[in-house]
């Protein structure tokens, strides 16, 4: 891990929802500025007091964490989901006449909130931009919350993939007279789509549609250019991948789908950690532990024993350094709880 | 006839799925038609199981019980289909690439398809569904408000037309206490039970839902808690019967009838799901 926090411009942590990747990415962070690295962490949905710890919890952007000055140059910015979306379209779209209005089109909003990966496209694009800006070391980015880590990827081109389908011609007059969508509809000579979607949403639905499709004129080959530069960026051998998993049947086997896709994808998986692999006090004697509680010491250990044969099997289904993180008890939330999860990861390389 | 729904959420790996696959194999046990519905475009439950790819169709997978996938897109084709039942033209309107562009454009379809599928069988607006007993494996915290609000947020949109209607009528399905059930699985951890209590306070809220909660993998060995011992594992239990105790009292304030899982070891762990009480599918 250490070589590649050293090796890396960019650490993308990625993994389904509740294997601890803020707390992995943040964590991580931490280990690179003390290795003298100019780090930031950039952040979604942190726990209050994670956000309190990083100093990310009021409106500022990028901050400097406040008092880590012992372990080096440590900032983190937390990913405004919202504000970012709204800016980038307005900065699209300055050219167009009356471009802030799309900020109260219906369709818009639902866009840009929660659903349908923009979050997705929001992270890259914060990603992006201070990377280009090149003010840090490393950046550690941890991605929103998903239901499958292969989320993550899909996303941004899915939402991209709208505006490769040339769908303007069919939304929009060129000459900009007669930027009707039912008269394009219709000029199009496919009417009868147009009364199957008419029959299925409505027709108010279809003028917020329309409206929708005059207003992102402007800012659709902008969106299209900046996911393919992200794109590219996320396949540079500088960005590694950290997938962040947890030690169980099911999520071992999201983890074995998705290192298949992200090889077939071009992205470079450096590393698989196992967040919250067993308790501590699985690796000490069973000698002492009250009578009545040895029982379930075993099963304990059997269980472990287990995983572990099926862990054996998948390491060598594909090749990528491995890291086995135990389960601290405690939530890890503050500076010193990080710095121990650091040494963690420090004597996990060394075995 | 669909006759009872089940949605299982919770923080990501509590258990969910765990709890839906032991909801619907109970259900199944007793006699019911039930079908088991994972929603998204990768089946779970099929490299869990090893059992055939399931799809829109159900896969039968054990006596009484089927499995299906259903995802949003394959939910809004199927939705269209039903609508428009001529087959060429159906194709020609998911083969406009504008159409298919809208798919993906307009976010909440997707959720609102899914929701409609959810409770087509109430509704009946949809292909039929021939089981009595639905149980959806739904997704994590904010998928699930996500999805549930959709409906919401898609009916003061779009006002007037079909759209605006459907919407309404799915949210006033979901919301009926005698059909549809509402699980929220957690563990004995601060993180997972305070989640837990913002999305039964959310379901309470916004749509006047009462869920069930179920406290899953519980340590149930007799631990004595004055007892001393230095050993870490003796230490570990004490604490986590001593947490586990006090994070149950909050949760029964939520559901006096809370459920709670014993911790097993088993590798196939639902299949021991005596701890479904049965008087739920009656």
């Amino acid at each position: 891990m250490k070589e590649i926090l050293l090796k890396s411009k960019i650490v993308v942590c990625v993994g389904s929802g509740g294997v601890g990747k803020t707390t992995v990415a943040a964590a991580l962070g931490v280990w690179a500025a003390k290795l003298g690295l100019k780090t930031l962490v950039l952040t979604i949905d942190p726990s209050k007091r994670l956000a309190s710890t990083l100093g990310i919890d009021s409106d500022a952007d990028i901050v400097q964490v406040p008092n880590s000055e012992k372990y080096g140059k440590l900032y983190a910015g937390l990913i405004q989901h919202k504000k970012i979306f709204d800016d980038f379209v307005l900065k699209a779209a300055e050219k167009t006449p009356g471009a802030e209005k799309i900020l109260d089109n219906p369709l818009y909003k639902q866009l840009s909130t929660q659903l349908s990966g923009s979050q997705e496209f929001t992270a890259l694009e914060k990603l992006y931009s201070v990377y280009k800006e090149n003010k840090f070391d490393l950046i550690v980015l941890d991605t929103p919350p998903a239901q499958h880590a292969i989320d993550f990827l899909r996303a941004p081109q899915k939402l991209a993939a709208l505006f490769n389908e040339k769908i303007s011609q069919w939304f929009r007059d060129p000459k900009g007279k007669d930027s009707s969508f039912w008269k394009n509809m219709l000029q199009a000579g496919t009417r009868q789509v147009f009364k199957v979607l008419e029959s299925v949403t409505g027709s108010e639905f279809l003028a917020h549609l329309s409206l929708f499709f005059q207003q992102i004129h402007g800012w659709q080959n902008k969106l299209e250019e900046r996911t393919v530069e992200a794109h590219k960026m996320l396949v540079s051998p500088q960005c590694s991948f950290v997938l962040v998993t947890s030690f169980d049947q099911a999520k071992m086997l999201e983890a074995e789908y998705f290192a298949q896709e992200i090889r077939i994808g071009g992205y470079h998986l450096k590393s698989v950690i196992l967040n919250r692999a067993y308790p501590k006090w699985l690796q000490g004697p069973a000698e002492g532990i009250l009578p009545e509680h040895q029982a379930l010491f075993g099963e304990f250990k059997k269980t472990f024993e287990q995983k572990q044969k099926d862990f054996a099997n998948f390491k060598k289904s594909f090749p990528a350094e491995y890291h086995m993180i135990p389960e601290s008890g405690e939530p890890v939330s503050d500076l010193e709880a990080l710095a121990q999860l650091v040494e963690i990861f420090e004597q996990s390389e060394k075995l | 006839m669909i006759r009872q729904i089940h949605f299982v959420s919770g923080k990501g790996g509590v258990g969910k799925s765990f709890w839906s696959l032991c909801l619907a194999q109970k259900s199944a046990q007793l006699g019911h038609d039930t079908l088991l519905a994972e929603l998204g475009e990768r089946s779970y439950f099929k490299d869990l199981l090893r059992t055939a790819t399931p799809d829109m169709e159900p896969i039968t997978i054990a006596p009484n019980l089927g499995l299906s996938l259903w995802s949003g897109a394959k939910s809004l084709k199927e939705y269209i289909l039903y609508l428009i039942k001529v087959p060429a033209l159906y194709n020609l309107f998911f083969e406009n690439p504008a159409v298919r562009s809208l798919i993906s454009i307009a976010p909440a379809l997707s959720e609102l398809a899914i929701m409609g599928k959810i409770t087509s069988g109430p509704r009946k607006h949809g292909p039929a569904m021939k089981q009595e007993i639905l149980v959806v494996d739904a997704p994590a915290m904010g998928h699930f408000a996500a999805l549930l609000r959709a409906p919401r947020g898609m009916a003061e949109t779009i006002r007037f037309g079909p759209m605006g209607e459907q919407s309404r009528s799915i949210e006033k399905t979901f919301r009926d206490s005698k059909l549809c059930t509402f699980w929220l699985v957690t563990l004995p951890e601060e993180l997972p039970v305070q989640e837990t209590e913002e999305l039964y306070l959310m379901l309470q809220k916004e749509f006047q839902i009462k869920a069930r909660v179920v406290l899953n993998k519980t340590i149930q060995t007799k631990v004595d808690l004055n007892k001393k011992s230095d050993h870490p594992f003796d230490v570990f239990l004490q604490d986590q019967v001593t947490r586990q105790n006090t994070l149950r009292k909050r949760l029964l304030k939520l559901d006096p009838d809370l459920v709670e899982v014993p911790l097993g070891f088993s590798d196939k762990p639902w299949l021991k799901n005596d701890m479904v009480p049965s008087q739920v599918f009656s």
